[in-house]
């Protein structure tokens, strides 16, 4: 049950225990049919534990949706030093509200994804990264893993099998950066949350030099099911490429904002019109952020035939990232959003690599000079030229999040750009 | 700027005022299940993510005796090297004295064997380290994208206005300290406001005022 608002389209498997608290209880989510997964996990072995991950076709769910069954399968098989798993729970994309949910509502479920994953990839330890700010969430966390620890789930020879896993909820202290998944092992390691140079990938050189698999808070939350039902079981949602469920958090101007958990390849106007309750206040689409801020922009027109899965998405010109719909209506005055999400980028940049640290302060000034009516079409060029030279230059793709927008704001509303532009040149003029 | 139509403001300060849930602030929040959490960090595996927001901040308190040694103890176990225990160690040090001072920053590097240098580039990365003292109510309001489609800076205007601050200053009264923070995840329940260490979702304007009595009156 996605949370606050239910919609008949949903399918629920992740989302099942949210607006319920009955179900935060350990006794409450082994009423529901919680740690069965765990338990068949046990049974089968860690082997077919990846391969039925690997037959769900299960996409990783913090933006990049590389597949999940083979990111495992990267792990050494060899025990010869320790493995680590890391659940990236730093969700700070904009736009995105899902891990916060799925922490807060079910975290049982998370813990079981967690200790199955371990186990699936041999390592002993496994860090649930919570952004610092995640403050309730964390008491939530931390109460149920002391719950599962109590009952021999996570520990020294989980439920008799002699496997032993530990997890350790560990709390960041607020850098957007720390998402990235070299960032956060940097800050896993008491260092700055600086993303580091790839390769060595993290599955051969990770956090403490060790093999480590990071896998977002949804995908993991995923894997209990899988493991319980199978994979093939999975595909039945979704499309060949992106099968499964996936939660999508929409805000901005829709009705009724909330997260919703539907089959990938679900029709993006259903969503916002149906499910959503359409445009806020009865107003018109202009334009729709279909995967977090770092993606491109789409209008009114790409949206039309755009189903929500990962090749969907792409064929509509934009990306799905984490499915994060940020709905905007016709009085959306597109170049201050943009200069906003730059101006975020700005402030989050780790400041390592030039065209990123330079480049986003740069555009937000010159975003900034436009919105007060004192650009020039020249400007344009300058931010596309900027744009150029941010994208596929720097360590990780903060960077190149922050052209997006950008770039793609002024290809589908550049009109807005020159108004603002001409609107100061009149004004001078008069 | 628009946004959904809403039911009335009945209790600010969490989620469960709209949509099509009948729950309490408590089911929403879960601090029933969570109850109450012991200094000393309960099990090892949850010593690291213990609150470190908690009201009543001594500027001078003494770190890491009692249970709070205790909660470093099982902290540090968590972690193969010493460095690696930092951030949380600087929670705990956050959590009593309020603000992390360079002087707090070099007795964490004395107790974790760390290089003083290298304790101070940590913390100056991180935004939610308060370098200076803040007001017994941090006020961090959500302006990014989704929260700005939705009155978010009208939202961090009202708060300014009200508590008599500019952005970052603490009120003469010491009670507020009012920044901007970038987004909280709670983009489905804008305005997202983060006070201390809770979130008041669905903030608009108007309920700034009713907003910063409840605080005067019942705290966080």
């Amino acid at each position: 049950m996605a949370y606050p608002y239910v919609h008949a389209s949903e399918v629920r498997v992740i989302s099942r225990n949210f607006g319920d608290p009955a179900a935060r209880t350990l006794e409450g989510y082994r009423e529901r049919g919680g740690y069965r997964g765990l338990t068949r996990a046990l049974e089968i072995g860690p082997a077919t534990v990846i391969d039925e991950v690997k037959a769900s076709g299960l996409r990783g769910r913090g933006g990049a949706g590389f597949p999940t069954g083979l990111k495992w399968s990267f792990m050494p098989r060899a025990a010869v030093k320790p493995h680590y798993l890391l659940c990236n729970a730093d969700e700070s994309e904009p736009g995105t509200f899902k891990d916060r949910e799925l922490i807060r509502w079910d975290p049982h479920q998370l813990i079981e994804g967690c200790l199955i994953a371990a186990y699936a990839m041999g390592s002993r330890h496994a860090y649930i990264y919570l952004r610092g700010e995640f403050f309730e969430a964390s008491q939530v966390i931390a109460r149920a893993l002391e719950e599962a620890y109590g009952a021999g789930f996570a520990g020294a020879d989980i439920l008799g099998s002699g496997t032993h896993i530990d997890v350790t909820a560990h709390v960041g202290a607020g850098a957007y950066i720390c998402g990235e998944e070299t960032g956060l092992m940097n800050s896993l390691e008491g260092r700055r949350g600086e993303p580091r140079v790839k390769p060595p990938f993290p599955a051969a050189v990770g956090v403490y030099s060790m093999p480590t698999t990071i896998n977002n808070v949804e995908t993991l939350a995923a894997v209990p099911h899988i493991v319980e039902h199978g994979g093939e079981w999975y595909r039945q949602w979704g499309t060949d490429k992106s099968p499964g469920t996936k939660l999508f958090c929409v805000s901005g101007h829709v009705e009724k904002p909330g997260n919703y958990e539907l089959p990938l390849g679900f029709p993006m106007m259903e969503l916002i019109e149906d499910v959503c309750g359409g445009v806020a206040e009865g107003r018109t689409l202009k334009s729709v952020i279909p995967g977090g801020s770092s993606v491109p922009l789409m209008d009114a027109e790409d949206c039309r035939e755009c189903t929500l899965c990962y090749e969907g998405v792409e064929a509509a010109g934009s990306m799905l990232g984490c499915a994060s719909v940020i709905v905007m209506d016709d009085r959306t005055d597109i170049v201050r959003e943009v200069r906003r999400m730059v101006q975020f980028y700005a402030h989050e940049s780790c400041g390592q690599c030039t065209p990123c640290r330079e480049g986003t302060s740069w555009m937000t000034q010159v975003l900034r000079r436009i919105e007060a009516g004192r650009g020039s079409e020249s400007d344009l060029d300058t931010l596309l030229d900027m744009s150029a030279q941010m994208t596929g230059t720097t360590i990780c793709v903060l960077s190149d999040s922050a052209a997006a927008p950008v770039v793609s704001s002024i290809e589908k509303f550049r009109d807005e750009y020159l108004a603002l532009i001409h609107r100061g040149e009149s004004a001078e003029v008069a | 700027m628009s946004g959904p139509a809403r039911a009335p403001f009945r209790n600010p300060g969490w989620a469960g005022n709209v949509g099509e849930f009948d729950l309490s602030e408590a089911d929403v929040r879960g601090t029933d299940f969570v109850g109450e959490r012991p200094l000393d960090g309960g099990h090892p595996s949850v010593a690291p993510s213990y609150p470190y927001m908690l009201p009543g901040k001594d500027p001078g308190a003494v770190l890491f005796e009692g249970p709070y040694r205790e909660r470093f103890e099982k902290i540090r176990s968590r972690y193969p090297t010493a460095r690696g225990a930092l951030l949380p160690t600087l929670n705990l040090a956050q959590e009593l004295r309020g603000h992390i001072s360079p002087e707090t920053m070099d007795e964490v590097a004395a107790l974790l064997g760390l290089p003083m240098a290298e304790v101070r580039g940590t913390v100056t990365f991180y935004t939610m380290y308060n370098k200076r003292p803040v007001g017994r109510f941090l006020i961090q309001v959500c302006t990014n994208i989704s929260c700005s489609l939705c009155k978010g800076e009208e939202v961090l205007n009202a708060f300014l206005r009200h508590t008599g601050t500019e952005l970052g200053e603490t009120s003469r009264d010491g009670d507020f300290t009012v920044i901007e923070v970038e987004c909280l995840a709670a983009c489905g329940f804008p305005v997202a406001v983060q006070i201390n260490s809770r979130y008041y979702e669905n903030v608009l304007p108007d309920d700034v005022p009713a907003l910063l009595q409840r605080l005067r009156e019942h705290g966080e």
